[in-house]
């Protein structure tokens, strides 16, 4: 096989029309909404009830069960409603409502969290409610806890800046603005995980196409060797985690295993930065950096909001060119169309992109032409226009052993199948739908084997 | 207010990427070979060209009237069929043998087998080689160029398989600017390099593909030929071996999907080509060397399946 260097291949126009502003902080919204499931794991439980009074950053929903985080007022004033809400995932949740007084106070207990070693600084990290803001929410603490896992060997963080993803600018802002806390962060890293990454090398990798914000951070890093600012060409998925680990280290993500396994961690620059803030001041994760913008925006703006604020309270400050026809939170490869726009940013918000109604239907789907784009196009190379013929396959097992011939569990959900199909066929889904089937496949597999063992 | 779409993601897609625009792209780029066509043998060439455009089209329209299936003319593609038929067939031939040739192409070929994307084999060509065989005396060989300074003649192939001495009757240059018997669109070579370079440039092809087909054709004959290269190149640039290599080798259905599949094809549709205009009884071998691949294709397909990184064997 020839070695490729850079597995990403497909050139998205960047649209990055924000990338040159600087956020501006909205005025304080009237209500916000904080949904439970702002993270990836089980839902949070709420602490407070109706009538309760709550100050920013005071605690009102705690963590419950793994993978969750606690949730933090985001904004003064009193919970009017604690009731359930639909989310686009179709599970829904509970949300708890607050009404602002106008007056932003802090909590007056407020302090910085204090830890002496690994595992209190765990617990700080996870106390202020911080997650993987990039996109998975998985909580940050968890994923510095698997790093202690001494079979895993991690001697490499993946600081992921790329921000490939068209639009969105939020996190280029972060760094152009707080460059310090993220070089806290990593210095909090090596401190208090000494024992598990004090040798390890922080990669900050960052797409070519911020140049200014490569500037502050080359001057911010100045003679720490341990960290490297490593440049991405811009093409798409750059950030996507098992591209982003090829392009940095060559390692190769291998499917079913944990990342932490291939000696590396990842984490999002905002993250590191928000976990700075907390562990420096005390204020947890209540306010954030998003991108609005769209073919239906009027003015792109960054604009730097509380969590729960309704999107349409920050389209009131950028404009409406026309009636929206979709709105998408995240980036347009890979976020999610939701189905109001009254409905809140939450933590992972990075941009909230308005779609007018002409750009918000795409072209109906037609019989595939073999052309092939979609392999050539794929960063690890799946044979994609073959995972949807072999998925009409009625045999289970032989459908299986044809799933796994395609490479698909190898899939990073980039997207770029369906973006380049001329057929616009939805590949991206076919994968989805071929990986759900192989994991259930597998458990039934498993299952099978128990009882025959078993009896 | 009204009702928001919602909808999986990606929630952009690249622009022009659609099966029309890219069934156009090929129209485009065999417009400067219908054009040659048109000047070299005439007005009846343009007669050969709309008939088997107008009866590919409509006979996909009926078709999908009759038995109740989505509309797929717009998507041009038997637009692509009937014209890449009419390049392939002499430009005297009677026109209701360009109906029964286009209407098998697209019913029989196509059609029969579920529409665009589900046909095994190329249906111009197959088409072509039904021809071949139904009308033999119309479509072997090829219709003489109009300007009556050129004598009429056997097409240059069959002068070419006389051996090298004959072939050096022919000039190199006659065969780029089309000014030789043969089917409509085959015999001007500058007018199929202008398409190839189009579709390389619209990235609707790869370079290599056809080139791998023409090179070993070139191989051979050079190998075969006693290392003359006017002979191979003669080879390369006489009969239907450009047309092939450019709009047929290079069709997406009925080739393998990954470029290394098409390379293979390619490289066996060229050892065909040679081996029947070199040993069997046509002078002509390229439409039946790809026929014969086109059926190979699921296999080539199957070893040249593109290897996932980091996916487990």
């Amino acid at each position: 096989m020839i070695f490729k260097k850079d597995i990403s291949s497909l050139h998205v126009p960047h649209n990055k029309h924000t990338a040159g502003c600087v956020p501006v902080k909205i005025e304080t919204p009237k209500e916000v909404i904080l949904p439970m499931n702002m993270h990836s794991g089980h839902d949070a439980e709420p602490i407070v009830s109706v009538g309760d009074h709550v100050y920013v950053g005071q605690l009102i929903a705690r963590e419950e069960g793994r993978f969750s985080s606690p949730v933090h007022a985001t904004v003064s004033g009193t919970v009017t409603e604690i009731a359930p809400m639909e989310t686009a995932d179709g599970k829904g949740t509970l949300a708890i409502k607050i009404e602002s007084d106008g007056l932003m106070q802090a909590d007056p207990n407020m302090k910085a969290p204090e830890f002496t070693d690994c595992d209190s600084f765990l617990q700080a990290v996870r106390d202020g409610g911080i997650v993987g803001l990039g996109g998975a929410a998985f909580p940050t603490w968890a994923k510095f806890n698997e790093a202690k896992n001494p079979e895993y060997k991690v001697d490499t963080v993946l600081i992921n800046a790329a921000e490939c993803e068209p639009y969105i600018t939020s996190d280029h802002q972060m760094m152009l603005l707080h460059p310090d806390l993220i070089a806290d962060g990593i210095e909090y890293l090596r401190k208090y995980m000494n024992e598990y990454l004090g040798d390890a090398k922080f990669m900050i990798c960052i797409e070519k196409n911020k140049p200014d914000a490569i500037e502050v951070l080359k001057k911010t890093f100045e003679g720490k060797d341990y960290v490297v600012i490593h440049e991405l060409n811009a093409i798409y998925p750059q950030g996507a985690k098992q591209v982003m680990l090829y392009n940095a280290t060559g390692r190769v993500a291998v499917a079913g295993r944990r990342f932490p396994s291939f000696g590396a961690l990842i984490i999002n620059v905002s993250s590191i930065a928000k976990m700075a803030e907390y562990l420096n001041t005390g204020m947890p994760l209540v306010e954030r950096i998003v991108t609005v913008d769209g073919p239906a925006v009027d003015k792109p703006m960054n604009l730097i909001a509380p969590i729960g604020t309704r999107i349409s309270e920050l389209v009131k400050v950028t404009g409406l060119k026309c009636e929206p026809g979709k709105v998408v939170v995240g980036g347009p490869m890979n976020g999610t169309a939701i189905c109001s726009i009254d409905d809140p940013i939450v933590k992972v918000s990075n941009a909230v992109l308005i779609f007018d109604e002409k750009s918000a239907v795409l072209p109906e789907a037609s019989a595939c032409i073999n052309c092939g784009r979609c392999i050539e196009r794929c960063p690890v190379g799946i044979s994609v226009a073959e995972v949807d013929r072999v998925m009409k396959i009625k045999d289970e097992d032989k459908r299986a052993k044809a799933l796994i011939d395609t490479g698909v569990r190898q899939c990073v959900d980039c997207a770029c199948c369906s973006y380049v199909c001329p057929a616009n066929r939805p590949l991206l889904q076919k994968n989805w739908d071929a990986k759900a089937f192989l994991k259930k496949y597998a458990a039934a597999q498993k299952e099978r084997q128990e009882v025959t063992n078993n009896g | 207010m009204a009702k928001l779409h919602i909808s999986s993601t990606p929630h952009i897609h690249q622009k022009g990427a659609s099966t029309s625009k890219v069934m156009l792209d090929v129209v485009i780029a065999m417009l400067p070979a219908a054009v040659a066509g048109i000047i070299i043998f005439g007005i009846q060439a343009l007669w050969v060209i709309l008939t088997c455009v107008a009866s590919a089209v409509l006979a996909e329209f009926l078709f999908n009237l009759c038995i109740h299936k989505k509309q797929t003319v717009g998507d041009f593609s038997a637009v692509v069929t009937g014209l890449l038929l009419a390049l392939n067939l002499r430009a005297d031939i009677p026109l209701w043998q360009c109906v029964i040739g286009s209407v098998f192409a697209i019913v029989v070929v196509k059609c029969f087998f579920g529409g665009i994307g589900k046909n095994i084999v190329n249906p111009a060509i197959a088409a072509r080689v039904f021809m071949l065989l139904t009308f033999a005396s119309t479509v072997a060989g090829g219709a003489n160029p109009i300007k009556p300074e050129i004598e009429a003649s056997a097409t240059p192939l069959v002068t070419l398989n006389q051996g090298a001495e004959a072939a050096a009757s022919i000039k190199v240059l006659d065969l780029f600017i089309g000014n030789h018997s043969g089917a409509i669109g085959e015999t001007c070579a500058i007018a199929l390099l202008i398409g190839f370079a189009y579709l390389v440039a619209r990235k609707v092809i790869k370079w290599y593909v056809p080139t791998s087909f023409a090179a070993t054709v070139f191989v051979c004959y050079f190998l075969f030929g006693g290392f003359n290269a006017t002979f191979a190149l003669q080879h390369v640039l006489a009969g239907g071996l450009l047309l092939g290599a450019i709009f047929m080798a290079t069709d997406y259905v009925t080739t393998p999907i990954t470029g290394k599949g098409r390379v293979v094809f390619c490289i066996g549709a060229g050892l065909l080509t040679f081996a029947i205009r070199q040993f069997g009884g046509y002078p002509e071998g390229v439409s039946i060397a790809i026929l014969t691949m086109n059926l190979l294709t699921p296999f080539i397909s199957d070893w040249t399946k593109k290897k996932t990184l980091g996916g487990v064997k």
